[in-house]
């Protein structure tokens, strides 16, 4: 249909990027998983070493005049390297720090989509309180960067509300560093009635991993494990610890030992469906687990107690917030968004979140007023709500001529974004 | 956001046809070839609530569909001796949960344009399943606005 610079999301594949606190998602639209979930940090190491990994990409001598290698990705984090400190490029749900943010666009272009960035309209995805300098730089970057035919931005709420089949809902998305309540009427997100907490699936981690060296369990991370010997229940650990000739980070070591409590929180940690109740929970079976040392014990109330602080917070509870962000919007839309509270982000996958939080909020909302929460069953389709609304978006015929293209940039400048993609 | 699907004349001139002419009782929309909402079914001015859920579920558990229905109730106001009757034009987005993710984001993300052009309506009702389509819920809500 159209030559470069020109709309055609339908015909060159269009890309979906979804920045996200705990990872960035990339791929194709029209596709229903990303091609890659790239984690949100970045290692910087100086780069002194005289071997040149090809994954590491040389820095750009206009960026900083300093030499430093950048590691991304899984694969090239979870190794130690000398001297690498690990940094993330999000804040509060936006994109902060915008070099490092670039590499790991250098790297999405090069490794996981393996074409030009020229080729392919790009649609990205925001959080709802995104500032207007930072969507109006992205918009920047990715035309005069990376020059892109096309460029579209969408807020996230937005997408999961559609991709589960309604244009108004009340969207809680609850990931990695906070629970956020977004109203959403008719595709556009209603941005001053926006209510976000803090507490999310890093919260968990870190009370989780304080709960377990409160208990002395040894949380080193299986990367630095060598072998391990079978140990009765509750008997200290017997293994060979790596030797490196060389120290590593802080920040590197602190990510390693956070990755292997996530795989806890994810195993073991439950949400009690009513207010916690030591008598009731300690009738509910006990769960094993077994860290990388080979350590292994069974949780009993530990496990919902930790995840009891999503809820019992007076003014950060998930119910509440949801409550307060539909109480700051107009009596008529209320009935609607309670009538259609889609639950999205990957910490809502935390067992029991949905049957507590819909407990929460049938006590909370009036009785004339109807509660209905609806939420994807695949973990796929939970945590990647909003890429996948994106992806299929931009594979909707009609969306193509609403894409901001190269041309209209060029005449109108980056102030365009907020008229186009309000 | 929108999806920018347009809505054709067709589907504009029926409703106008349903609210001031009375002609039919209902109308069921679809959208074509991802590019446009256009008429599906016209219902008779006979038809029963039913035959209108039947035809709106036509496409199969993975098809969306949008709904018109010119529904027909009684009303008694609080204090009054006469029940008077009340005639109200609800627009329904029919998205079953069964549906492809696909699908329902097209109709629902083209709602909004659907309900522009058909000014006056007077209740928009997003349902997923039956429970939020059948006659008593859709009832329920029409009747939520009314004076007591």
């Amino acid at each position: 249909m159209a030559g470069p610079g020109l709309y055609g999301g339908d015909e060159i594949g269009a890309l979906v990027f979804d920045p996200g606190h705990n990872s960035f998602r990339v791929g194709y639209a029209q596709e229903d998983t990303p091609k890659a979930d790239i984690p949100s940090v970045v290692g910087v190491a100086p780069d002194d070493s005289p071997k040149l990994e090809p994954e590491s990409k040389p820095d750009d001598s206009n960026i900083s005049s300093k030499k430093n290698k950048y590691y991304v990705d899984t694969t090239f984090l979870h190794v130690p390297q000398p001297n690498m400190e690990l940094h993330s490029f999000m804040k509060e749900g936006m994109i902060e720090n915008w070099d490092m943010f670039e590499k790991v666009l250098d790297y999405s272009y090069d490794k996981v989509i393996q074409s030009v960035s020229q080729y392919h309209p790009v649609i990205f995805s925001e959080s709802p309180w995104n500032v207007r300098a930072k969507r109006e730089k992205l918009t920047e970057i990715m035309f005069e960067k990376y020059k892109v035919p096309a460029f579209f931005l969408v807020k996230n709420a937005a997408l999961a509300a559609f991709g589960n089949g309604r244009s108004t809902a009340l969207v809680i998305d609850s990931g990695a560093t906070h629970t956020s309540a977004v109203p959403v009427l008719d595709g556009y997100v209603i941005t001053n009635a926006v209510v976000k907490s803090p507490l999310g699936g890093d919260y968990l981690i870190l009370r989780a991993r304080e709960m377990l060296e409160q208990m002395g369990i040894d949380l080193t991370p299986a990367t630095m494990i060598v072998a391990k010997d079978v140990v009765r229940e509750k008997d200290k650990p017997r293994y060979t610890r790596r030797k490196l000739n060389f120290q590593v980070s802080n920040s590197w070591m602190s990510y390693m030992v956070k990755r292997t409590v996530v795989d806890y929180q994810q195993t073991v940690l439950q949400v009690s469906e009513g207010p916690y109740d030591e008598r009731i929970l300690s009738n509910i079976p006990a769960v094993h687990y077994e860290f990388p040392s080979g350590y292994h014990q069974d949780f009993n109330n530990e496990r919902f107690k930790i995840a009891e602080g999503l809820f019992d917070h007076a003014m950060l509870g998930a119910g509440n917030i949801a409550a307060t962000s539909v109480g700051m919007c107009d009596v008529d839309i209320r009935p609607a968004l309670y009538n259609s509270v889609v639950l999205t982000g990957g910490n809502s996958l935390l067992q029991g979140f949905t049957d507590r939080l819909s407990r929460d909020l049938q006590s909370r909302i009036p009785g004339s007023m109807r509660l209905k929460m609806i939420s994807a069953n695949g973990t796929i389709e939970r945590r990647f709500g909003a890429w996948l609304g994106g992806s299929i978006l931009a594979s909707i015929g009609a969306f193509q001529q609403m894409w901001v293209s190269m041309q209209e940039y060029e005449e109108a400048g980056k102030a365009l974004i907020d008229r186009k993609c309000p | 956001m929108a999806s920018g699907v347009t809505v054709s004349d067709v589907c504009k001139t029926t409703y106008e046809e349903i609210k001031k002419d009375k002609k039919h009782r209902y109308v069921i929309f679809f959208i074509k070839d991802e590019k446009q909402i256009d008429v599906e079914v016209i219902g008779a001015r006979d038809e029963e609530y039913d035959q209108f859920l039947t035809n709106l579920q036509a496409g199969g558990a993975g098809e969306c569909r949008y709904g018109l229905y010119d529904f027909e109730y009684t009303h008694q106001c609080q204090g009054t001796s006469e029940a008077s009757k009340k005639q109200k034009l609800f627009l329904m987005s029919w998205c079953p949960d069964t549906a492809k993710v696909k699908k329902k984001m097209l109709y629902s993300s083209s709602f909004d344009a659907l309900k522009k052009s058909l000014v006056g309506v007077q209740k928009y009702i997003q349902a997923t399943d039956l429970s939020e389509a059948s006659q008593e819920a859709v009832e329920e809500k029409l009747r939520a606005t009314d004076r007591q």
